[in-house]
């Protein structure tokens, strides 16, 4: 996931380092930028595909770095960074907000790292004052955490716990962490502040900041090791009645396969590249999901690009047959795996993780009733593929897929009793047609219990056998005063005659002989 | 949304007091008269609708909007009174709707299957479950102190409900209860009660009043309330072209609104850009929109969009034309994308509607930078080098493991496994021997094998498919005969690659090495086997000629395609010294066990014995390793070839106490001691 380094610049933090054994003055920002540096060097060694920018603080804020994949140019900004006023960490909050947003949008899981030497500035714009003064703040002006995306937070504090638990510091850290969800940390360093123990400290952070997911897919008997990238994060369901996170298995399963079309590009939360990794016992310092290596390594790279691996023929198959493979993430949750183009030349095996549950997609039903095709007593793709199982169609069909009456708009009553005059001149041909209208407007009618609509109808039916012209056939006179006799009935709330139920049917007349039956 | 929110459940109660059948005094007009006709006649009063007429419809379509959004998971029950307007001359007393808000809070009361099931399944936490609702009134009170009554009714009700509901098992109590009360009175009329936003009555009952004209206005109310209700906003859609119904040729552009869930506009709300968006307030300001713009359709269902949620629509104005035309078009299959208008003129893509089995979805595409960007090909990781992937092969695989939806019946799950289980279950049978380079696998090559190959992964065998099997089998003894080249990779070989009859031996094992693997399974999988092996022997002359060269080639082979590796190089050694004994034996038992050249042939005589020997000890355990079924044939055949050990022969479950005589001399002490070491 994309992480923002919020470098704090303000003066504070040129604080000198008080060193006994150390004969070189340091100042805490060297410190951090020792410790960034680190990060920086870990991540472009291990993760390559990872994003971070780098953004500059005092009373102003500063985008130094945008996204970017090429920590050299980082480094650079880093070792530039000029020294400037007061902290005042909620506008830099605000430009992290805004950064973030601008580029990833509000889906994008990130994560934040602060580094600051705990000093939060003082009075009015220092985070004690930002905090005082969380409530009652108007929309505008409100305080930027939560932040609007899901974001993870880590402070790097270059200070220890103690010198930070003498004033209110930690105990105003804590409370933004609380702002921001609980999701993030507070680093603090051990013991006496100098090189070697920036250098642990963020060791210890890089192992929460950048956690593996090694991952085992597998179809059958076929498998191959993983590298799930970015990592997945944590699934929150119904608070209330499931307030435990999910996590994905390290153990993808293959169910079986389904044609895209089927899939029908379906919701989902997240995806996830899925590189094929090379269990090498012997070459440990081999990072997951490293893609260029350093040169030495060259050698082991190629030979892992030799041998035959499962992802490749799989990323292969779901290619070029137009199909994804459903896979299983944990109980009752599922995803697929693509191949995802991106551009001519470069695809890649991709997982997408549906919401998780028994039914994430309504028009596949339960995931957990899909079975195999042996299991049908018909091909259900027909022998020539003609046909698919595919899409379920829901038991009750919704309101646009069925004829439904609604009469708010006028212009609602006005066709549907517009249908019935069309019908009624073109009897005794369109009897069948002409008695479905209207006993649907009947019931309606009876439904909605506007009675005055029935006896209105029936007065325009009688006028129609009056304008009947003389060709007319005569049995289009009887059904017509026989329809508007039986509304008439139906409006006078007569149970006899205004039963839902029933309906109205056409009379039997010695001309309508069996062609206007029952 | 939770789960068991107030929305869970929905009670509508609708007034049947005589009042309500008092017109609304808006009329319809419903004898439009049309130009052709109609020349000097006197068109027909319009009609109009009571108020009870305005109420149920306007609940209905209340009704209709949430059915489509929300099929499930979301209860309402509508407490429409026996059909039938209320009838002026009743006595008001009698059907006051008191009774029906008393009937509503019973209802609320009432456990649903949805929170029983969640309530059983969560078991210790079963408190999590709430239970939560809402009553819609519509009613026409008298003034603000009528409305002051009807709250505090509901209030004791549920109080004294709730106390009924503690002691029961269908009954909970209502955690939080909101009470909507809709005040309607004809047009014309001075509403004699006012409006209040929500406010709490009690911790369990907050209530809030409309008072609104009937009609119209009462609809556009109602449509509201369903949005505010559960989450929903609206959407329309522009620039929809349509032909025209009375000049078929020219088309004109209509609009059409949409309601959905609103996270469909999560990103809208988020950077709050809802007006930059091209929303709108229509109705006096009543109702926001967003505007989103038509896209002529490329057909193109074969694309995978990457789509970050899909909400069930309902159209506002079902019936009418533009909204019809645009459901039917999608109904048929057809998806249509939609852009999101941006000041800067720039085209972003952010929605697409597409229909799934008859329902309509709203789809959110994604429209900001991916974090996935630019990521290295597959070509360039592990295996990415190797090109002789069988990519046709593993596509047909694919095919042949599609998944179907099985109806839920309970003989399924009777039979115990569920579907996606089978289906596991399946993808295993299939892979037992799947190798994945063409380079790696004779048999897969060859067009001779497919009967058998697709046969043998079937859980169960016929008759039918046995003797398919049997025949694959004699026609590769026929081909071998014919000496027929083998599609056998040279990949890594120098010169020609291996001999002819080499070749055949390759092809032999592995297609041992595939049934092997399926042997398990059934009787009949066994008996493939056994025609594999009868097949396959060689006379005396010729094995023992080749037996010589190949035996180290032979090794790397077996072991390479072998399921279970590891135990089984350990015992290769000793078996592959063992084989050259075991194949001798077989060739002397070779003249009673003619080979097969037609299925009709009678099973051979000592075929079955045999094979029960071998499978006695491990059968019960399940599947039988591939080298126990070794070891086991080896030692049958070797305790042929020579005098059975006295000790063993005296065993009792292979176990023959040392020391007998011992025993004898020292009695029992000694005895126990000699069980203890076994």
């Amino acid at each position: 996931m994309p992480t923002v380094v919020l470098m704090d610049a303000s003066l504070s933090m040129t604080r000198p380092v008080s060193l006994e054994q150390c004969s070189e003055e340091l100042q805490r920002k060297n410190l951090a930028v020792a410790g960034l540096t680190m990060l920086f060097e870990h991540m472009a060694n291990n993760y390559r595909l990872e994003f971070t920018s780098l953004v500059a603080f005092s009373s102003l804020w500063e985008l130094l770095v945008p996204f970017t994949r090429d920590y050299n140019t980082l480094q650079e900004a880093l070792n530039n960074l000029e020294d400037y006023d007061k902290t005042c960490l909620e506008s830099a909050l605000h430009g992290v907000s805004n950064v973030v947003q601008q580029e990833w949008g509000h889906a994008c899981p990130t994560q934040v790292v602060l580094v600051t030497d705990g000093s939060l500035g003082i009075g009015k714009g220092s985070l004690r004052h930002s905090l005082q003064t969380l409530k009652g703040r108007p929309e505008d002006k409100k305080f930027p955490l939560p932040f609007p995306f899901p974001a993870k937070l880590f402070v790097m504090c270059i200070a220890n716990a103690e010198e930070l638990q003498m004033t209110d510091t930690m105990h105003n850290l804590e409370q933004l962490l609380q702002l921001n969800g609980g999701d993030g940390q507070i680093f603090t360093m051990e013991g006496q502040l100098c090189l070697k123990s920036v250098q642990m400290f963020t060791q210890i952070m890089l192992i929460d900041l950048y956690p593996d997911f090694p991952a085992v897919l597998r179809c059958g008997n076929l498998a191959s090791d993983v590298q799930v990238f970015p990592r997945p994060e944590p699934v929150f369901l119904d608070e209330e009645i499931d307030p435990m996170p999910r996590h994905i298995l390290t153990d993808l399963e293959i169910v079986g396969f389904i044609e895209i079309g089927d899939i029908s590009s379906p919701p989902v939360m997240s995806r996830h590249l899925v590189l094929p990794i090379a269990v090498n016992k012997e070459v440990d310092d081999v990072g997951p999901g490293t893609t260029e290596e350093p040169e030495e390594e060259t050698s082991a790279n190629q030979q892992a690009g030799k041998v035959p691996n499962f992802c490749v023929l799989l990323h292969g198959s779901l290619k070029v047959e137009g199909m994804v493979a459903l896979v299983q993430l944990g109980p009752e949750w599922y995803g697929m795996l693509y191949s995802q183009a991106d551009s001519k030349k470069k695809s890649n095996l991709m997982m997408s993780l549906f919401e998780p549950g028994p039914e994430p997609l309504p028009w596949l039903g339960k995931v957990s009733q899909l079975g195999p095709i042996s299991d049908a007593a018909e091909n259900p793709y027909g022998e020539d593929d003609s046909k698919s199982p595919f899409p379920l169609q829901p038991k009750i069909k919704r309101s646009y897929a069925q004829n439904v009456t609604v009469w708010i708009k006028a212009s609602g009553l006005q066709t549907d009793v517009q249908k019935i005059l069309r019908n009624a001149r073109k009897l005794p041909e369109k009897t069948q047609t002409f008695y479905k209208e209207l006993n649907r407007l009947r019931k309606a009618a009876l439904a909605f219990g506007f009675w005055e609509l029935l006896k209105g109808v029936a007065e325009l039916l009688e006028r129609e056998c009056t304008l009947l012209p003389d060709t007319a056939h005569p049995d289009a006179a009887f059904q017509l005063s026989h329809a508007a006799k039986q509304l008439k009935l139906a409006s006078t709330g007569d149970s006899q005659y205004a039963a839902f139920d029933q309906n109205i049917n056409p009379m039997h007349t010695d001309f309508s002989g069996g062609g206007a039956g029952m | 949304m939770k789960m068991f929110s107030v929305s869970h459940k929905t009670a509508f109660v609708v007034d049947h007091c005589p009042y309500m059948a008092e017109s609304c005094r808006q009329q319809v007009e419903c004898d439009v008269l049309t130009k052709s006709r109609g020349q000097g006649m006197i068109p027909l009063a319009p009609v109009s609708k009571s108020l009870w007429t305005c109420a149920v419809e306007c609940s209905m379509e209340y009704c209709r909007i949430l059915y489509d959004v929300y099929p499930l998971k979301k209860l309402l029950m509508s407490a429409l009174a026996a059909v039938g307007p209320p009838n002026p001359q009743e006595d008001p007393e009698c059907c006051s709707v008191l009774h029906g808000l008393v009937a509503a809070v019973e209802s609320l009361c009432k456990i649903t299957e949805y929170q029983h099931e969640a309530r059983t399944t969560l078991m210790d936490t079963a408190d999590r479950v709430a239970n939560r609702g809402r009553i819609i009134c519509l009613t026409n009170a008298k003034s603000d102190t009528h409305v002051r009554m009807l709250e505090d009714c509901v209030q004791e009700t549920i109080l004294e409900q709730n106390k009924m509901a503690a002691g029961s098992d269908r009954l909970m109590p209502i955690q939080q209860c909101e009470l909507v009360l809709v005040h309607i009175f004809p047009q014309g009329e001075d509403t004699l009660v006012s409006d209040r936003p929500k406010k709490e009555v009690s911790s369990l009952l907050t209530s809030e009043v409309h008072s609104v004209r009937a009609g119209r206005h009462l609809a556009t109310k109602l449509n509201i309330l369903v949005q505010q209700h559960f989450d929903l906003a609206s959407t329309t859609i522009t620039n929809i072209p349509m032909k025209e119904e009375q000049h078929a040729n020219t088309s004109a552009n209509y609009d059409v609104e949409l309601l959905h869930h609103r996270d469909a506009h999560l990103e809208f709300f988020k950077s709050g850009d809802l007006h930059m968006a091209g929303s709108t307030s229509r109705d006096s300001g009543l109702k926001e929109t967003v505007t989103l713009k038509w896209c002529t359709p490329r057909t193109n269902s074969v694309e995978l969009h990457y789509c970050t949620g899909a909400y069930r629509i309902s159209p506002t104005d079902v019936n009418s034309r533009p909204s019809s035309c645009l459901t039917n078009f999608l109904l048929n299959g057809r998806s249509v994308l939609l852009e999101q208008p941006r000041k800067s003129g720039s085209k972003v893509i952010s929605h697409m509607l597409s229909s799934h089995g008859g329902e309509i979805f709203l789809h959110v595409l994604n429209s900001t930078r991916s974090t996935l960007e630019d990521p290295p090909s597959i070509s360039e990781g592990c295996g990415g080098r190797v090109t002789d992937y069988r990519i046709t092969d593993f596509g047909e695989f694919m095919r042949e493991n599609r998944l179907t939806p099985v109806p839920e019946s309970p003989d399924t799950e009777a039979s115990g496994k569920p579907p996606a289980e089978r289906a596991k279950a399946q993808l295993e049978r299939y892979t037992r021997y799947w190798p994945m380079i063409i380079s790696q696998t004779t048999i897969f090559n060859m067009q001779a094998v497919v009967p058998l190959a697709n046969l043998i992964v079937k859980e169960s065998l016929s008759e039918e498919d046995l003797l398919t099997c049997q025949k694959t089998v004699y026609n590769l003894v026929d081909m071998e005969r014919k000496n027929d080249p083998l599609p056998i990779s040279t990949v890594g070989s120098r010169g020609k690659g291996p001999k002819r009859d080499e070749q055949y031996r390759i092809m032999w094992n592995e297609l041992e090495t595939l049934v092997k693997t399926h042997v398990a399974g059934s009787e009949r999988h066994q008996r493939v086997l056994d025609c594999i092996i009868a097949c396959r022997s060689k006379p005396p002359e010729e094995e023992e000629r080749k037996k010589r060269g190949r035996k180290r080639e032979d090794k790397e082979d077996k072991a390479e395609k072998s399921i279970n590796k590891d135990s089984e190089d350990k015992s290769w050694q000793e078996s592959e010294r063992l084989k050259g004994v075991v194949e001798r034996v077989k060739e002397e038992q070779g003249e009673s066990e003619v080979i097969k050249d037609s299925p009709d042939s009678p099973e051979p005589l000592n075929k079955k014995p045999r094979l029960e020997e071998i499978q006695l000890p491990e059968k019960a355990k399940g599947p039988v390793s591939l080298l126990t079924m070794w070891t086991n044939r080896i030692t049958v055949a070797n305790s042929r070839k020579h005098q059975e050990f006295a000790g063993r022969i005296s065993s009792v479950n292979n176990k023959a106490e040392l020391y007998q005589h011992l025993k004898d001399e020292n009695g029992m002490d000694l005895h126990e001691n000699g069980k203890a070491t076994r």
